[in-house]
């Protein structure tokens, strides 16, 4: 992570705490908008980066207040690609969301609602391990589906 | 920084609207669940969720939403949504909500399915 | 040191840090990143406005400053919220992700500048409650704004 950024990327720094992936949000959305994203996807990219940050935060750092989420964001006429990091320690894979009839009639418990809806969201979602214990989450939405 | 729903409940005929003000999280969960119970102790059969059209709902809030629908489908209860952004419509037919739960564009339309 | 061990150290409180490309247009994403976390804190709407018009001049001020001397750094925006204080942090002249303090020994080597003119500059000091600018190395320019959330 200590790399130099490339010109045009973003990065945001956030702590682990409850309402920080707000920011990441207004901060994904201004450079949607700044880079010509279409609209219809500008929401689809707040929700995802939203959720990867909650997921980065819970499932990657135990929502360890002092532990950071780093988020890398670049945009181009036709696409937006971010990335979600956290600092490991936490679970190495995110539980997957069972189907709502099995939690309203099986009363399994409600897990990976995050990444269901990131994975609904955008066009292409990456996982990978980083070299010093964290995880990685990169996600890619195009202009056009 | 912390987060409040302000929650005001409204009898419409047979049905009972419960206007959820702020933002839908897992923070939502004391809120949401104590005006459950208000609605579902004064014997509530039908009762509408209106949301703030521009309220932000993340996955913490759609799974206390997901619990409320057991504890409605397990008493026999009506559902219906109302307010919700062309966005968060999508994500809760996307998570499956619609098959707990109808969503409405107005509460004309609502009133006229569920009355 | 590794990356992770950097990272940690780096930051130790809740601040939100974001590092942007030296161009005109990206102040934007600055301001509505200040005005998401301020909301948060619980500021008005007005003074959020407030806020981000003070945060857009700080940052087209670095980047106007970092352009002239290296058009390939970074601004960094610093922001954190603690005993009802909001503040904003704007330093130009790093390159890539602001290295970490040796912050001490650059701390005490701050000089200040002469009181910096301009319109931007007015206007920042009008909106917020607390402005303080510095010189923090030969190419390096930093402003730190706070607005107070009253009761």
């Amino acid at each position: 992570m200590n790399q130099i950024l490339d010109d045009q990327t973003i990065e945001i720094n956030l702590p682990s705490k409850v309402g920080y992936e707000r920011v990441a949000m207004a901060s994904a959305a201004a450079l949607a908008r700044l880079g010509g994203l279409a609209p219809e996807r500008v929401e689809d990219l707040k929700s995802a980066v939203a959720e990867a940050c909650i997921n980065a935060m819970q499932h990657g750092n135990n929502w360890r207040p002092e532990a950071r989420v780093v988020v890398h964001m670049d945009v181009s006429a036709d696409r937006f690609i971010v990335s979600v990091t956290d600092q490991g320690d936490g679970v190495p894979e995110v539980p997957k969301y069972p189907g709502i009839e099995k939690i309203i009639e099986e009363k399994v418990s409600p897990r990976g609602l995050g990444v269901f809806m990131i994975q609904q969201l955008v066009d292409k979602v990456n996982f990978n391990q980083t070299a010093d214990g964290g995880h990685t989450m990169t996600m890619e939405i195009r202009s056009t589906k | 920084m912390t987060q409040a729903n302000e929650i005001q409940m409204e009898q419409l005929g047979a049905v009972t609207l419960l206007d959820i003000r702020g933002d839908i999280t897992i923070l939502s969960e004391s809120f949401l669940n104590d005006a459950y119970e208000d609605a579902n102790n004064q014997g509530a059969g039908k009762i509408l969720l209106k949301f703030q059209e521009d309220a932000y709902i993340n996955s913490g809030g759609i799974s206390v939403l997901i619990q409320l629908l057991a504890k409605t489908e397990q008493n026999a209860q009506q559902i219906g949504i109302i307010g919700l952004s062309d966005h968060f419509t999508k994500i809760f037919n996307m998570v499956g909500i619609t098959k707990f739960a109808k969503i409405y564009k107005t509460r004309e339309d609502a009133l006229e399915a569920m009355s | 040191m590794s990356a992770k061990k950097q990272m940690v150290r780096r930051i130790n409180n809740h601040a939100v840090e974001v590092s942007l490309p030296s161009k005109l247009g990206y102040e934007r994403i600055a301001m509505d990143c200040s005005a998401s976390f301020a909301k948060m804190a619980g500021f008005t709407p007005q003074r959020i406005e407030d806020l981000k018009t003070a945060v857009a001049e700080a940052c087209l001020n670095a980047i106007e400053h970092g352009n002239k001397n290296h058009p390939d750094t970074r601004v960094l925006v610093t922001m954190n919220f603690k005993d009802d204080r909001f503040s904003v942090s704007v330093k130009d002249g790093g390159n890539g992700i602001s290295r970490l303090p040796r912050d001490r020994t650059v701390m005490r080597r701050i000089e200040n500048l002469e009181p910096p003119k301009g319109l931007g500059i007015y206007l920042i000091k009008q909106l917020m409650d607390e402005v303080e600018f510095n010189k923090m190395t030969k190419d390096g320019h930093s402003v730190k704004m706070v607005i107070k959330l009253k009761n």
